[in-house]
């Protein structure tokens, strides 16, 4: 077979720049790109690139991935709508969230900041490589936006860690024992990393509605967002009837 | 011909540098690299402090002081900027991953600040930062992430109140490292913005969170390693086990001081200011042996997705970049870490490096955990040293601790808690500042 009939190396492994039919539709690709752009912060993380390369040669998940920070500045600082596309289909979830390349770019981009804003338009868009990629991160998410909390002493077992070894805990006793023998009485918990008052938990959970945070969540994974909502719809209930019980002690007071 | 693809195009071509020669050009490289202009030669700077106080005179905001009766300490930023550290009346910003994880890291800072009488207040109304989970999945905003921030920071601003003390009495003190970098950063972008003040203003006022109908802005977010650094030659009077026999390599934490880089501290007596100051003021105060290594710049591999989901990423990083080069090149007892994540990374993947022949060990402590240790803390009851994978027991025994003893000692004090109470470090009572559970002060007397 003849290498025109092959294509390009770059056309092979990348895909034509020029030709062929586009992954989507024009529109679909500005309008992605427009959410990425409108974040306050792109002006900020965004200030030029002259490739020189320093945040890729510095990168930890370039050592392992498919992935320059590089290409990612240069995606958007030359508006490749095809490529940012691309990018955000599999590259963007390399990064390891550092920003060794922010605190070193010459030119004050932040690469590490710029791909926190395409993995959240990557959410909005629910695009399937965001509902891939998250998966095994429910458990994480579960926990944050139900308790505030990311991370309980009951998410560490050899279960879910068996990597880690058989030294999870070195001294054999029942979480719960081992958590009660913690000097801080707000760390004696299991299902939360500390005690958090429900009154906090409620705050959060208005917190979550009015930025937008439930719906990325529905977006992403319907049915984690379901038990999401019925763990706050309980909550609420509790910490209503802690204020209507605390009406009725004031009551019986005067 | 095996086609290579480099990346760097056909014309490329292997420079087959002799040893000799890369040896020079690897130095020359590493004069650059490891210095601190790395991080300084950039045109745009600015200390988002002066747009802040300049805010709080138009009076769009108020600013949490860092007050005289906070006893603070100046110390010097990258590029020479005074950043005020409150030493005492100290509101804790616990850490999730530290709490569910490591949690001798919040208890041994807790223990030596009761050794120095640190006032402080340790409560259940508090969020994790929620950047951990912002980092790794992308779910959240900076909306969310800047309404966690202020309404934690509300609640250290308020919480003495519950004590019948002012308001401003407590300054919070952070304890998680990507906690310590986000806020920093939404701090700025909120100072930046009068579109996202607009924004949680309405937020933060729903919740009953405002100071006066304003945003509540804290003066300096303050890192728990830099309280230690500023106390250090105080907790370094209080040690009672000789450590000069200890090599320490220290591992900065990346959200500690490259994000936000401009407010991370320096000091041109330690290690000639080419390093962050954190951690390794501390451990050379104590007397250890601080050893540099090639790879100190490296993050830990942790990468908040990659943690969960990514993990032949993490450990592959953290053996082969980190755990590795200290054992081999610097010959260390131990890698001191002052953040979540890194702590929890370098500590707990080093045992499947067996696995893939690379077997690897080395203690891995967070900077309070160690001091505490040395100042003569227990190992099992303060520092908790039996949630930790990695080899602790061999640097406990080159320190001179009988860990097999102080553990015994633990596991006998688990089976007198099983039914009676356990020692604390404060009174449990002052927990709670409000909703179920809260006992107002009156009872607390």
């Amino acid at each position: 077979m003849s290498h025109a009939a092959e294509g390009t190396r770059v056309q092979k492994h990348i895909g034509d720049p020029v030709g062929g039919e586009p992954a989507l539709p024009r529109a679909k690709l500005e309008e992605i790109f427009a959410d990425i752009q409108s974040d306050l912060r792109f002006d900020h993380e965004l200030n030029g690139c002259l490739n020189c390369g320093i945040c890729t040669a510095t990168c930890p998940a370039a050592h392992y991935y498919d992935f320059s920070p590089r290409e990612i500045v240069q995606l958007l600082w030359t508006e490749n709508l095809e490529g940012i596309y691309d990018a955000m289909q599999e590259k963007i979830w390399a990064c390891a969230q550092c920003y060794t390349c922010a605190a070193r770019c010459p030119f004050g981009n932040s690469p590490g900041g710029l791909i926190m804003l395409m993995r959240e338009t990557a959410i909005k868009h629910q695009m399937k490589s965001a509902k891939d990629v998250l998966r095994p991160f429910s458990r994480v998410m579960l926990k944050l936006i139900s308790t505030g909390n990311q991370l309980s002493p009951d998410m560490i077992n050899k279960d879910h860690f068996a990597d880690w070894g058989p030294n999870i805990s070195k001294v054999e006793a029942p979480l719960k024992l081992l958590r009660k023998a913690i000097p801080m009485p707000t760390l004696n918990t299991t299902a939360t990393a500390w005690e958090v008052n429900l009154k906090t938990s409620i705050e959060l959970y208005t917190i979550w509605e009015m930025t937008g945070v439930l719906q990325q969540l529905e977006g992403i994974d319907e049915n984690l967002f379901d038990v999401i909502t019925d763990i706050m719809d309980e909550k609420r209930e509790d910490w209503k009837d802690f204020l209507a019980d605390e009406q009725n002690e004031q009551e019986a007071d005067t | 011909m095996t086609e290579r693809f480099t990346g760097h195009g056909s014309e490329w071509r292997d420079a087959n540098l002799t040893p000799g020669e890369a040896k020079i050009a690897t130095s020359w490289v590493e004069l650059k690299v490891d210095k601190r202009s790395m991080l300084t030669n950039k045109d745009r700077v600015e200390d988002v402090r002066d747009i802040m106080w300049q805010l709080e005179k138009d009076g769009e905001i108020v600013v949490h002081r860092v007050a005289e009766e906070h006893e603070p300490l100046m110390v010097k930023t990258l590029y020479g900027w005074d950043k005020k550290i409150p030493t005492t009346r100290l509101w804790h910003h616990k850490s999730c991953g530290q709490c569910g994880n490591i949690p001798g890291y919040p208890a041994s800072l807790l223990w030596l600040m009761n050794r120095m009488d640190i006032e402080y207040l340790d409560e259940t109304d508090q969020t994790s930062c929620t950047a951990w989970n912002y980092h790794g999945s992308g779910i959240g905003n900076l909306e969310s992430l800047a309404a966690v921030f202020l309404r934690n920071f509300h609640q250290a601003y308020v919480a003495a109140q519950a004590q019948g003390l002012p308001a401003g009495y407590y300054f919070p003190l952070v304890h998680c490292g990507t906690s310590f970098g986000n806020y920093k950063e939404v701090r700025s972008y909120l100072l930046h913005s009068a579109k996202l003040r607009e924004r949680v203003r309405a937020i933060l006022g729903k919740l009953g969170r405002l100071v006066d109908g304003k945003l509540l802005i804290p003066e300096e977010v303050v890192h728990y390693s830099e309280w230690l650094h500023v106390m250090r030659e105080r907790i370094a009077s209080m040690r009672e086990i000789d450590c000069s026999g200890i090599r320490a390599t220290i591992h900065p934490a990346c959200h500690v001081y490259k994000m936000v880089p401009e407010d991370a501290i320096y000091d041109d007596g330690i290690m000639g200011g080419n390093r962050l100051a954190n951690s390794t003021g501390l451990m050379q105060s104590l007397g250890a042996q601080v050893i540099d290594y090639s790879t100190w710049y490296d993050c830990c591999g942790f990468g908040f997705r990659h943690i969960i989901s990514e993990r032949e990423f993490t450990r592959s990083f953290a053996i082969d970049r980190k755990i590795r080069v200290a054992v081999e090149e610097a010959h260390a007892d131990v890698m001191i870490g002052h953040d979540t994540g890194c702590i929890t990374t370098l500590d707990k993947n080093q045992w499947i490096g067996k696995a893939a022949g690379k077997p690897v060990e080395l203690a891995v402590l967070a900077d309070c955990q160690f001091a505490a240790l040395v100042c003569g803390a227990h190992p099992y009851k303060i520092v908790q040293s039996h949630w930790h994978a990695s080899p602790t027991e061999t640097l406990m025994e080159k320190l001179g601790i009988d860990w097999q003893a102080k553990k015994a000692e633990f596991v006998a004090y688990l089976e007198e808690i099983k039914s009676g109470k356990p020692e604390n470090l404060y009174d449990p009572r002052r927990m709670v500042t409000s909703g179920p559970g809260f006992i107002p002060l009156k009872s607390l007397r």
